[in-house]
């Protein structure tokens, strides 16, 4: 637009303010609460302390026992009769709590950290597809894509009774060519018939091979997929499909699905951190959809769009961004919970592996003796979980006042 | 010559749980270059679902084009797929809204948001285009536009929020400029200054202008055709001197008779159209505006008029009585 001749428009001089970024006003919001402060104390301090001690304080737990030394109180001078200063006091088999009680705050924060990540990535990821694709005309490869993922999920329970991995590949095939056939049989029922029985032949055949039985259930549940996914010609039929599986995952309460999980791998931190992680996975797709689905129709996404901006920058350069205020408190939050699901499983026996120091797992050694006068041995790693658990708790009622949108104008 | 833009049948339903919704009836008219086109008719008549159409991007579900033909420059815009879209949309026609508030990303600095427009559509790199988009914000009449781009939007009024949006809209230089109520929102004084600018701008860079609105008053300064929808059907189409001074159409004649006018005498009240504009869930099948004509007839009931041309080729109107009405009233 060389022609354009910008003299022809007046500027008049004006005071220039300064410019303030979104996240410099939450900061400052942030920091200027006292509570927040004192969540945000404790926070450092925990992964302070947990960094600190994983990297630069050695500890075998597995060297450490001392049977002469079982269930002292805390002291703090050394005496004669134990030889060494121990503030926390120390547990059934001689070992110091302080020190594990320190150790085991690296675990913990392992545990939050993985744990919040799996369900966070996963959930969100479910989140934006499903709320940006349930109302938005999807491209071809988009369409493919999705609903090869539905083909897939929907293939998961044949493929778990016939126990053939062919039969996932089977309904993936089937997901991903409703997807690109979009156009191919017009007409409904002659679609629905035709990938209906592509979808059976594809089930029922390589169940053959197990039994006729097995066959026939996978036949049906093929023949309801085909006909599902070539009745679905937009986005809403993916989302339905992920968020009744969401769903499914919500019906389990979350310990109970917690522990089958570990009790179906097997106990270990690594496995309890995947099953904390899966039980959250829901929680974090339900509210990135909704915090997607109340922005997907404002003006911006529809400017955005109007502009000829391809859906993969409009989820992640112009969806995200606004909806991540609810998603960072729900993680500072998700990140106490998971400490705390860790140190339930680790109660119950089913987290870390022993002699390995974890808050819940030393409450769990240590409860017995609590008639015969040991309290230190409770208290103190009760209070480490109880102030983790506290300190991300405040944090991220801080963060929630700090972030909400209601307040800016 | 071949006209820029041609819509014919153009037809959107929306699927909803009470029933379907008919937004888009039946539209069809053409728009040449250079042309600035007004849409006018009152809330919910269907004049933002057919821009939206056009563009595709009305929600589906359960929005849904069900038939017709956009044909913008010699291409079907309605036979493309999304991808395909992705290039049309920006680049040969761009879209501006209504609310200033909430049409810019408040995450992101006006002027990120004009170079992104920028770097979609042109070959360009990121310095240029953030010359480009100072230039812009300089075209469209912000002061100091070049310290400005790394302002957010919340440190924009609203005038300037709608300056930047048209500056966006301009930024690859489309074909066709649809402006969804781009003043509905603003206060009067501002309301002008917009008009004057989209004007400067059309007389500079030439591009055809569609101006959807529901104030008769902001077309009669700027357009030079009018589309009036009522019910998601053209009811009346024209030049727009036509349209104001030899109308035709009982609802334009209403529409322009509730116009509240300076030379009233006090404590005149507004003339008002009686009655309320037919559910879209349930469309009668004659004239949709029959129900409160006053000039209704039994066939008003049962057939719905078509779209006719009066008065040689720059005036069309949709009514079955529009020769006795001009007579009845002339009287």
């Amino acid at each position: 637009m060389a022609h354009i001749n910008p003299e022809k428009f007046t500027v008049t001089d004006f005071a220039v303010r300064e410019h303030r970024s979104l996240w410099g006003d939450a900061w400052r919001r942030l920091i200027s609460s006292n509570t927040a402060r004192l969540g945000m104390f404790i926070v450092v301090l925990f992964v302070f302390s947990a960094t600190y001690s994983h990297y630069f304080w050695e500890y075998e737990p597995k060297k450490d026992l001392d049977y002469s030394l079982k269930l002292k109180a805390p002291n703090l001078v050394v005496t004669e009769e134990i030889p060494s200063i121990h503030p926390f006091g120390t547990d059934k088999l001689g070992r110091d709590i302080f020190r594990r009680v320190v150790h085991g705050g690296w675990n913990s924060l392992r545990v939050g950290i993985v744990a919040v990540s799996i369900s966070l990535f996963f959930g969100g990821v479910v989140g934006l597809l499903t709320g940006f694709y349930e109302t938005v005309t999807m491209t071809t490869i988009e369409r493919i894509v999705l609903f090869g993922i539905s083909g897939f999920l929907l293939g998961m329970l044949s493929a778990w009774i016939s126990n053939q991995i062919i039969q996932l590949i089977a309904f993936t095939i089937l997901g991903l060519a409703a997807g690109y056939f979009d156009n191919f049989l017009a007409g409904k029922w002659l679609r629905a018939g035709f990938f209906g029985l592509i979808g059976a032949l594809g089930s029922a055949i390589p169940a053959l091979f197990v039994g006729p039985s097995i066959a026939f259930i996978c036949g049906t549940l093929g023949l309801m997929s085909g006909v599902l996914l070539s009745m679905a010609l937009d986005g809403r039929f993916f989302s339905n499909v992920m968020m009744r599986i969401m769903d499914m995952i919500l019906s389990f309460p979350g310990y109970l699905l917690a522990i089958a999980i570990v009790a179906f791998l097997g106990p270990g931190l690594g496995k309890g951190m995947i099953a904390i992680g899966v039980v959250g996975i829901p929680v974090y797709a339900r509210l990135t959809r909704s915090a997607v689905l109340s922005v997907v129709h404002k003006e911006y996404i529809l400017a955005a769009q109007s502009v000829g901006e391809s859906h993969g920058r409009i989820i992640f350069r112009h969806i995200t961004p606004n909806i991540l205020s609810p998603i960072i408190v729900q993680t500072t939050m998700g990140l106490a919970n998971a400490i705390l699901s860790a140190a339930a499983l680790g109660f119950l026996g089913l987290g870390a592996i022993p002699p390995e120091p974890e808050w819940g797992a030393m409450l769990g050694d240590s409860y017995r003796y609590l008639t015969s006068g040991a309290w230190w041995a409770v208290l103190y790693p009760g209070l480490a979980i109880m102030l983790s658990v506290l300190g991300f708790n405040l944090l991220g009622d801080g963060l929630r006042d700090a972030l909400d949108p209601k307040l800016r104008t | 010559m071949t006209p820029l833009l041609e819509i014919k049948n153009l037809k959107t339903r929306f699927y909803t749980q009470d029933g379907v919704v008919r937004a888009v009836n039946d539209v069809s008219y053409t728009m040449d270059s250079g042309e600035i086109l007004g849409v006018v008719g009152e809330s919910g008549c269907g004049k933002s679902v057919h821009a939206l159409s056009m563009m595709q991007l009305i929600p589906y579900p359960p929005g849904k084009i069900t038939n017709g033909e956009v044909w913008l420059d010699g291409q079907d815009l309605l036979t493309l797929s999304e991808e395909e879209m992705q290039k049309v949309r920006g680049r040969d026609i761009a879209m501006i809204f209504q609310d200033p508030m909430t049409s810019l990303n408040p995450v992101y600095t006006v002027g990120f948001q004009i170079v992104e427009a920028l770097l979609l559509h042109n070959d360009m790199t990121k310095k240029e285009a953030k010359y480009r988009a100072g230039e812009l914000l300089e075209l469209v009449g912000i002061p100091g536009a070049k310290d400005r781009l790394d302002d957010y939007p919340h440190q924009f009024s609203g005038g300037m929020r709608q300056r930047a949006m048209i500056a966006m809209g301009l930024s690859c230089e489309p074909k066709l400029l649809i402006a969804d109520e781009p003043t509905t929102a603003l206060d009067v004084t501002i309301q002008a200054q917009i008009i004057d600018l989209v004007k400067k701008l059309q007389d500079e860079l030439g591009m055809s202008i569609m101006w959807i609105t529901h104030d008769l008053g902001v077309v009669a300064e700027l357009a030079h055709t009018i589309n009036v929808m009522y019910a998601g059907s053209i009811i009346e189409t024209g030049k727009i001197r036509n349209i104001y001074k030899n109308t035709k159409h009982p609802y334009t004649i209403g529409l322009l008779g509730s116009l509240p006018r300076l030379d009233d005498a006090p404590g005149t009240e507004l003339v008002s159209i009686p009655g309320l504009p037919p559910d879209l869930l349930a469309l009668p099948e004659g004239c949709p505006f029959a129900a409160r004509c006053e000039y209704r007839i039994e066939q008003c009931l049962v057939e719905k008029p078509p779209l006719v041309e009066i008065d040689g080729k720059d005036h069309a109107v949709a009514c079955w009585r529009w020769e006795e009405i001009a007579g009845i009233r002339s009287k």
